[in-house]
């Protein structure tokens, strides 16, 4: 009976394109290295040793994602597809990846970091007062933002939904684990951190919940079989469209879409800074990634069927997002509903189903990510006994006090509200037009008066910043050490140039624009 | 390895009876599904809804036992087995561990923070469960099953582990980082990292009890007036001064201000 035995032999290994592979690995591998470090470096010499391996890790994938292939291919039994759009997600998440870690490993503004010393000990007690004035911090935040790197590169390329699910989890954990290790105000973070858990994992459910439904319509759960089995209308259509609609509801949860936006505000306020800022640049893209990997690729075919829905996602989130902005008190909560807004500004390019709707969303990811670490940066800059002064009452009369600080965060505002010669107004117009040449003209008008009414707020901080008469209460401006001040200068510059010159930019969107099924 | 072998050859008999135009679910798989699938269902609600942790996670135990007994029908033995083995046999028992050792308080509030908010939930996710059941019912009413005999020609354990790996070698693979995460995790929230230099001997501990600045009586109560008895507020000493030993050091102290001092009721 031996003959009907399967032996490990008579398995072939599927083949590895390593070279293609290499971007990611290096990055999983530095995670692992990241590790070790933790376990065997001294204390003193952790922080110094994780910070120099993060960011030659990183600068290594991006070298090594150089010499990727770029005419697209599929891998490792045709579970990853490297592509052009996925490369250049890649690219853009490991770019970006590189100035949040810049701001993740800044210490020279406050002893130990914005991160906590030691998670483990209570807030509050007489422990945590103590170790929070020391020079320590969990030094075990590199290994993890590592990780939610490299789970997000997989994200943007899988060519599976399974795969996609393993990699959706890969970098949502360590940014739970993330959000709840700020120094200060650790008791917000926490709760911020346990609400973001909560809700991902309910919203990992449904994603998980839509494969199942989708291997019971086309028996397989990679997009190139779902693809055929639309297109030959094989199976039964509710499973097809209940499973659609869950997959799209994890998705839009991870990228902080309307109605599944809720938990935003507050997991942005609570997390530490940097994460936040890691978390509006990196996990955006990552999302946006997969949306327009799922609805391109795989469900491409099925357009009139969530083309309407998600038009009406994306005119929800650019309302919500902008009419909530207003009424934020908090500097934090009103980037975080700044950036449900900017969510829906993206969705609206992803919806044209054209070339110019994947260029222009890219485009639009960059251009945003680099404005928004900006602003974060800024945010972390402003700070008084307790950590930073994030109430906008704090920074009151800060142009008189600090002009250079001020007027950067004054360009990043302007950029928000999409004033020509920033990069705002560029992405803005660029995904506003691939959406009318995609005829969707709806969310566009939304978007346009989305754009006007969230002009407010931004400018609402630049007249605090410029004409109110600093009070009493006002906050230290402090200076950024070298890794803040890095951050600061790419944030700047780019959204400059993006704005002054975004045609080198907008030229390799359109060749990223091209996915392989 | 003889008995691998058996196992697999079992397997594979098995799988071949089910491989037949298998649409109609027969006499003791209907009775093992309606007495298991209520133990189920009931086991999952129970679990929300248990307000005792320790009873939660039972009530999550026979779920699984019942959903293991499900896969072992469905001619999925090995999945049956791992469901029951890992999930209820380690995984279970281990958060149990864990619940007895952190200790197992119920007092979650159940006060409720948004008007409306339960009513509103209950009524949305019985509709959503009523939408997708009734969905998925209609979907699979006419669904024949086939290809099972085929995807498990060498038998169902060497069938999964060409798919584990050839096609999800990635995925399976890539699993190990979400492994390593969650151990650091745990690493992170719950261990409290002491240094040898901040523990102190026996001898140490006996000489501070009694050094000069150490006060080895039992320290004065917290003040008891006509108008706070709070444990917050500091005893008076006979000069008229208070006494910061009063109150506990991690109590926040407080100043005997106007509001505190004020009449109530």
């Amino acid at each position: 009976m031996l003959n009907t035995v399967t032996l490990a032999a008579d398995i072939k290994a599927p083949s590895m394109n390593y070279e293609a592979l290499a971007p990611m690995l290096i990055v999983f591998g530095a995670g692992c290295a990241s590790v070790l470090v933790e376990a065997f470096a001294p204390r003193a010499a952790r922080h110094i040793v994780q910070t120099v391996l993060t960011l030659v890790a990183l600068i290594a994938g991006f070298v090594a994602l150089l010499f990727v292939d770029r005419d697209g291919l599929k891998t490792a039994a045709d579970a990853i597809a490297i592509d052009t759009t996925g490369l250049f997600l890649q690219g853009t998440i490991l770019v970006l990846g590189l100035v949040s870690v810049l701001l993740i490993a800044e210490r020279s503004l406050t002893p130990g970091g914005e991160f906590v010393a030691h998670a483990a000990v209570a807030p509050g007690s007489t422990d945590d007062k103590k170790l929070t004035a020391s020079v320590y911090s969990q030094t075990e935040v590199f290994p993890l933002t590592l990780f939610a790197i490299a789970g997000m590169m997989l994200f943007v390329t899988a060519n599976d939904l399974l795969v996609m699910f393993v990699a959706l989890e890969v970098f949502s954990l360590p940014l739970y684990l993330l959000c709840g290790l700020a120094r200060r105000r650790r008791l917000l973070s926490q709760e911020a951190a346990l609400k973001y858990f909560l809700l991902g994992a309910f919203a990992s459910a449904f994603f998980l919940y839509g494969v199942a439904l989708m291997y019971g319509y086309a028996g397989a759960v990679d997009f190139a079989s779902i693809h055929n089995a639309v297109q030959a209308d094989r199976g039964d259509e509710t499973l097809l469209l209940m499973g659609l609609a869950m997959l799209i509801i994890g998705l839009l949860f991870k990228a902080g879409l309307a109605p599944f936006h809720s938990w935003t505000p507050d997991v942005y306020q609570g997390a530490p800074t940097p994460v936040t800022a890691f978390m509006s640049a990196c996990t955006k893209i990552a999302a946006f990634g997969g949306i327009l990997r799922l609805l391109y690729v795989g469900f491409g075919e099925l357009k009139d069927d969530w083309r309407p829905l998600l038009i009406g996602v994306a005119i929800l989130t650019m309302l919500v997002g902008s009419i909530l902005a207003v009424t934020q008190q908090d500097l934090k909560r009103l980037l975080a509903y700044s950036s449900i807004a900017n969510a829906g500004f993206l969705l609206t390019g992803a919806l044209a189903m054209n070339k110019e709707g994947v260029s222009s969303t890219l485009f639009y990811l960059v251009a945003y990510g680099f404005t928004t670490l900006g602003a974060f940066a800024v945010v972390m800059l402003v700070r008084d006994a307790d950590g930073e002064a994030t109430h906008l009452k704090r920074w009151a009369g800060l142009g008189r006090r600090s002009p250079i600080i001020a007027a950067v965060m004054t360009f990043f505002m302007l950029a928000f509200a999409g004033i020509p010669l920033t990069s705002g107004f560029t992405s803005k117009f660029a995904v506003f037009s691939a959406a009318l040449a995609g005829d969707a003209v709806s969310p566009v008008i939304v978007g346009v008066i989305a754009s006007m009414i969230l002009a407010f707020p931004y400018l609402r901080l630049v007249v605090l910043m410029y004409v109110t008469e600093p009070g009493e209460s006002g906050a230290d401006v402090h200076v950024p050490g070298a890794f803040t001040s890095a951050a600061l200068t790419l944030g700047v510059v780019a959204t400059l140039l993006l704005g002054v010159a975004p045609q080198p930019l907008l030229d390799l969107a359109e060749q990223a624009s091209q996915f392989v099924r | 390895m003889s008995t691998a072998l058996a196992f697999a050859d079992a397997v594979h008999a098995h799988a071949a009876d089910l491989a037949a135009p298998a649409n109609e679910v027969k006499g003791g798989e209907k009775v093992a599904f309606w007495i298991l699938a209520p133990i189920a269902l009931g086991g999952a609600i129970g679990m929300v809804l248990a307000r005792n942790a320790i009873h939660s996670a039972l009530f999550l135990v026979c779920t699984m036992l019942s959903l293991g007994v499900f896969y072992v029908i469905n001619a999925g033995p090995f999945l049956g087995m791992v469901q029951i083995i890992v999930y209820t046999g380690a995984i279970m028992i281990l958060f149990l561990f864990v619940l007895m050792l952190v200790g197992r308080d119920s007092s979650d509030s159940i006060v409720e923070q948004l008007r409306g908010q339960r009513l509103a939930a209950a009524l949305l996710g019985i509709g959503l469960a009523a939408m997708v059941a009734t969905g998925v019912a209609r979907a699979f009413d006419d669904t024949r099953v086939v290809g099972l005999g085929r995807a498990t020609q060498d038998g169902n354990v060497p069938a999964l582990a060409a798919r584990l790996f050839t096609r999800y070698v990635f995925a399976f693979e890539v699993t190990s980082a979400l492994l390593i995460t969650a151990a650091l995790g745990a690493m992170v929230l719950a261990f409290v990292e002491r240094s040898k230099k901040d523990q102190m001997t026996q001898r140490q501990r006996s000489r501070e009890r009694v050094s000069a600045d150490s006060y080895p009586a039992p320290k004065p109560g917290p003040g008891v007036y006509a108008t706070s008895d709070s444990v917050a507020t500091p005893a008076l000493l006979p000069d008229g001064t208070t006494t910061d030993k009063s109150v506990s050091k991690v109590v926040q102290t407080h100043e005997l201000d106007a509001a505190t001092t004020k009449a109530k009721g």
